[in-house]
Order: structure tokens, then sequence, then C-alpha cells
């Protein structure tokens, strides 16, 4: 936001603009009814000359001349034909005198010099007033601000406390307070939905896997494994963004070597990938999410693309490449979403795994872009810090 | 003699089959369908270690493992189906020496039973370790403060070897994961703080040191 655009400074501009044209207005008027008054009162002391008796002011002018009418008749007339020099013109048949105005027309432009030196005054100490005035309003709406970008980052405890007092900003931060509290509340209830199905899920999933486990060896039953195995990845990737949706989770932050949590890491998800280190880069990172981020970025390598697979770290950037097709136009644009695949991959995947790391990486703070080579290739780049 | 461990798990296929898996291993295990059951069995019988569900009917998990801690220093396994902070923490608050995430491979919960029944190894000859009123004795594995003996759980016993062993270094949580629990990279860090909290209540609060944002380390 910009300095002069904000709120205290308008309303200063405003106040200023305000008493501006009251100045204006108020000098104009006294500047008309002084100048009406020094005329009518130059006119009775012309007149009032003019009956002690004329004197001879030298040829009358026309416009005097011109308001003469008959014999017994008179008249004034206000020469400002020099404006420094002002006139004062009465006249009847037997002759005309003229008085100096020039004494009035000084302390006219005194009376307008003073108005204007006034309102200047006024002005400059009205408009730092307003502006000091404007602060204590602007002040409360700063933290209301501040309140409502911390509830967006995700702190929902946050709350403005604005306290009583019955003006608008008092009701804006009353509505942000309450918009907080609802958030929190449908938050928690989530969580504990998230929390209530994990339960409901896991155990009798538990006793599926220990089930099998203790079935005896043979084609049948590898089979059972392998789809128990299925079902609980999809089980806890499923839990997992929800949790991750929720937006409750925290990292958990360690100096993290990455090269060799690279290799360990690709070792773990029992696939092959090529990994190369750069350098001896560590990073303060929440080693568990991480991992599962890479874990899932070389399946998916392995899964949608081709090998080799290589794994590149340079600095506190990871790249996953493979040699495939590369990603598909939507995932680049949209990035990833659940459950879609490419429809030739479907049975391949629930795409959930790319959801998961894109998650995870908020997380803990890192950016996760995906990217297809100029030679072919889906590209994944973890960029930490 | 066969370890003997206490499973408390209220789901039927649960409670049989991994009472069937761990007996594969050689464990005998003695299985209770409620924690109720669960605490009766428990003074019933000498068990070298107890596997709890934390969501039981009756007295819950976390009941139960407070109740067996009021006279007993047996290690403890929680199995947690939510895997939420406030299951586990309330967990291991209470007492729990580690937990597993249902559902969990019986080469998992197998792995884990085997760290928490690691008995710390006596060091002989290693002469007694004094850290201001707390004195450690790693040959007879006995921990003294002012001069009363206390009781340690053999977790909290485990960690406090490790720290007297580097009396005055920090030591990070993924350190002490890997020596007192046997964790690789995988632990859980809040495993450690909580154990932390136990050992602070036992030995006082001040011996143990926390270092914010690398670890604990012993005062000297």
């Amino acid at each position: 936001m910009s300095r002069w655009r904000s709120l205290r400074w308008q309303i200063a501009a405003l106040v200023a603009v305000a008493s501006g044209v009251v100045a204006l207005a108020v000098g104009v008027l006294v500047h008309q009814s002084t100048l009406e008054r020094s005329l009518a009162l130059g006119r009775d002391r012309a007149l009032t000359a003019l009956l002690a008796g004329p004197a001879d002011p030298g040829p009358l002018p026309a416009e005097l001349t011109a308001r003469l009418g008959g014999p017994g008749t008179f008249a004034t007339w206000y020469d400002d034909r020099d404006p420094d020099v002002p006139w004062m013109w009465a006249a009847d048949d037997t002759g005309a005198v003229k008085i100096d105005m020039g004494g009035d027309l000084r302390n006219l432009r005194a009376l307008d010099r003073h108005i204007v030196l006034a309102s200047a005054g006024v002005l400059g100490l009205v408009v730092p007033l307003a502006a000091l005035a404007a602060e204590l309003p602007n002040r409360r709406l700063r933290r209301v601000a501040r309140t409502a970008r911390r509830i967006a980052e995700g702190d929902l405890e946050a709350r403005t406390s604005a306290g009583r007092g019955g003006d608008e900003i008092t009701g804006i931060a009353a509505a942000v307070d309450t918009m907080a509290a609802a958030l929190h509340d449908r938050l928690r209830a989530e969580q504990r939905f998230t929390a209530d199905v994990a339960h409901e899920l896991r155990t009798p999933l538990m006793g599926l896997v220990t089930s099998a486990e203790l079935l005896p060896d043979g084609e049948v039953t590898e089979l059972v494994r392998d789809r128990v195995g299925v079902l609980r990845v999809l089980v806890e990737n499923l839990l997992e963004i929800s949790r991750l949706d929720a937006g409750a989770e925290s990292a958990d932050r360690v100096a993290v070597p990455l090269g060799g949590f690279a290799r360990d890491c690709v070792h773990r998800t029992g696939l092959t990938a090529e990994v190369t280190v750069h350098g001896d880069p560590i990073a303060e990172t929440d080693p568990r999410r991480l991992d599962r981020i890479l874990a899932n970025l070389v399946v998916n390598a392995h899964r949608h693309g081709n090998g080799p697979v290589e794994v590149r770290v340079a600095g506190t950037t990871i790249t996953v490449r493979d040699h495939g097709p590369g990603f598909p136009e939507p995932l680049l644009a949209e990035g990833p979403q659940r459950f879609r695949t490419g429809t030739s991959e479907r049975g391949r995947g629930h795409g959930l795994g790319l959801t998961i790391a894109t998650g995870q990486a908020r997380v803990i703070g890192a950016r996760l872009s995906f990217a297809n080579a100029p030679g072919g290739g889906a590209v994944a780049t973890v960029r930490l810090n | 003699m066969s370890v003997s461990v206490l499973l408390v798990e209220d789901d039927e296929v649960i409670r049989k089959s991994v009472g069937m898996a761990l007996e594969r291993y050689g464990y005998r295990v003695d299985p209770a369908a409620d924690g109720l059951t669960g605490l009766e069995r428990f003074h019933a019988g000498d068990h070298d270690l107890l596997l709890l569900d934390v969501m039981l009917p009756g007295l819950d998990g976390i009941g139960l493992c407070r109740r067996v801690r009021e006279s007993s220093l047996v290690p403890i396994l929680m199995m947690s189906a939510r895997g939420d902070a406030l299951d586990v923490v309330s967990g291991l608050e209470a007492g729990a020496d580690d937990y597993v995430v249902k559902p969990a491979d019986t080469s998992v919960l197998v792995a884990r039973i085997r760290a928490l029944l690691r008995r710390a190894t006596p060091a002989p000859g290693t002469p007694r370790l004094v850290f201001g009123d707390l004195t450690v004795d790693p040959e007879a594995l006995e921990v003294y403060v002012a001069g009363e003996q206390i009781s340690l759980a053999p977790t909290e016993l485990r960690l406090l070897l490790e720290f007297a062993a580097n009396p005055g270094i920090v030591l990070d949580r993924q350190t002490l994961l890997r020596n007192v629990w046997d964790y690789g990279w995988d632990g859980d860090s809040r495993v450690v703080d909580l154990c932390v909290q136990r050992l602070r209540r036992k030995v006082g609060a001040d011996r143990v040191e926390t270092v914010r944002g690398f670890g604990y380390k012993l005062r000297r």
C-alpha cells in the first residue's frame, strides 16, 4: 500500500479541501461586504463633500455624466480606471467632487491578506491534526488487517480483540473475529472427523494386515497381500491428504544432510534412481515430510515415466527427472489433482502421490514445481528454503 | 523362559491376529478385550511388556497406562489408530514408552517391542557419575537423587545413561531416538520430549536442560 494512499492522508486531504473551501467562501463574503460598505461610505463622503461645495476635480468622466439625469439630481461613480488609485466621484448639475478611495483599497487589500494568512495558518494546523486524529482508527484498521492476514496464514487462534465501541471498525473487527471462530470450529470438526475416519478405517485394516501376514504362503496369499498393501497405501494417502487439507500440520525441522538423505530415501522406495549430489548441502527441514515428497516423486516417475530416473541434489534444490512422455498438460497448468491421472494411465495409481507431495512441500515451506524437459521427460523440482 | 506380553485390544480380529503373530515370534501373549480386564490381568500376572490400544471400552488405554504406572515400570507400547497429536501425546504423557500407528506390520511391532525390552547394559568398571545431587551408577544401573535411590523405567534409565555418558553435551532428538529407541530416521521426536519430561519429574526439573531448536543436555 502506497504511503500517500493511506487512509490517514486521504482524510487529511479531505479535511484540507473542506477547510480550504470554507475559508474561501468566508473570505469572499467578507471581502465583498467590506468592499460594499466602503463604497457606501465613500459615496456618503463624496455627497457630503458635494453639498459642502463643489470643487474642480477635472473633466467629468463619461460614465458619470451618463448617470446624471435632469436638474436637481445627483450621481456617484466609483472610478477604478487605475486600479491602484481609485476615486469616488459625486456630481450634480452644479458641479462635481472626487475623493480619494486609496485608503479604503489598501485596507481591503490588507484584510484580504489577513484572511489568506489566517486560512493558511488554520490549514497548517488542522491538516496535521486531522492526520493525527485519523491515525487512531487507522491503527485499529491495521490491526484488523494484520489479524486477518495471520488467520489466512493459518493462525486460527488470532483475534482482533477490538474491544467495545459501536463504530464501523469495531463492527469489522467483530466480523473478522466471528469469521475466525467459525473457521476454527469447522477446522476442529474436520480434524475430529478425519481422526474418527482414520480410526474406523485403520482398525479393520490392521486386522486385515496382520491376518494376511498369518496366511500360509502361496499364490492366493500373494494376491490377498498385494491387495491389502494397495488398500493400506490408499487409506494412508487419503488420511494424509485430509490432514494436509485440514491445514493442521506443522514441520518438525532438523538439519538434514541432503545428499545421503536422498540416497537413503531412494533406497527405501526399493526403486532404482541415479542420485547425483553436488557439494555437501545441508538443509533445515522436516526429514519425514521431505522423505514423503521425494519418495512420491520417484514412485511417480517410475509409474508414469520411463527410466532412467535421475535425482539431482544441488544446493537446497532437488530435481527428480524421468525419460517418459512428461507430465500431462492439465497437470502443468493446474497442478496435481487428486484421483486424476491420464486416461491411458487409469488403474495405475490414484493421482494422490503428487497431491501429497505438493501438500507436504507447503508444510515444510518448500516450493514444488512441475515441468517437462526440452529433451522429453518429466522434471519435478523441490526448492527448500 | 519366553517374554510375556499383555495385549489389551478391543477389536477381536486384531487381538487374535496380533496375538498369533507375536506367538510366532516366540512371545507369550496374554490377551484382554477391555481396559478393566487388562488392569486385572496386569495385577494378576507378571508381564514383561504391555501392548495397549488407545481407544478401549470402559477404562481407555491412557487411563490404563496411568494406573499401571502408579505401581510399575514395565515397558508400555501404545497402538493408536487415530494417530493424531492428542492421542499420541496423551499416551506418552500417561507413561507409555513408545507408540505405533495402526495398521502396523508385525515386523514393525516386534522391532518396537524388542527396542523397549532391551535392557540397559551395565558398564563394569565405570565409576559412579555425580551431577549435583544426582548420582548415576552405570555398573549397578542404579540412580540416586540426594542419596535416595530412585526407580526409573527401562527407557528412562537408558535415556539417563545416554545423557550421563555425554555430560554437558547437547544431544539432538534424532540421536536420542536412534540410541535409546532404536529408530532409524523416522522416529517421532515427541517420544523423546515426553520421556525427558518424565525423567525430569524423577531426577529434578533443571537437571536436563532444553536447548531450543537442538535437543537436550545433562547439566553437570
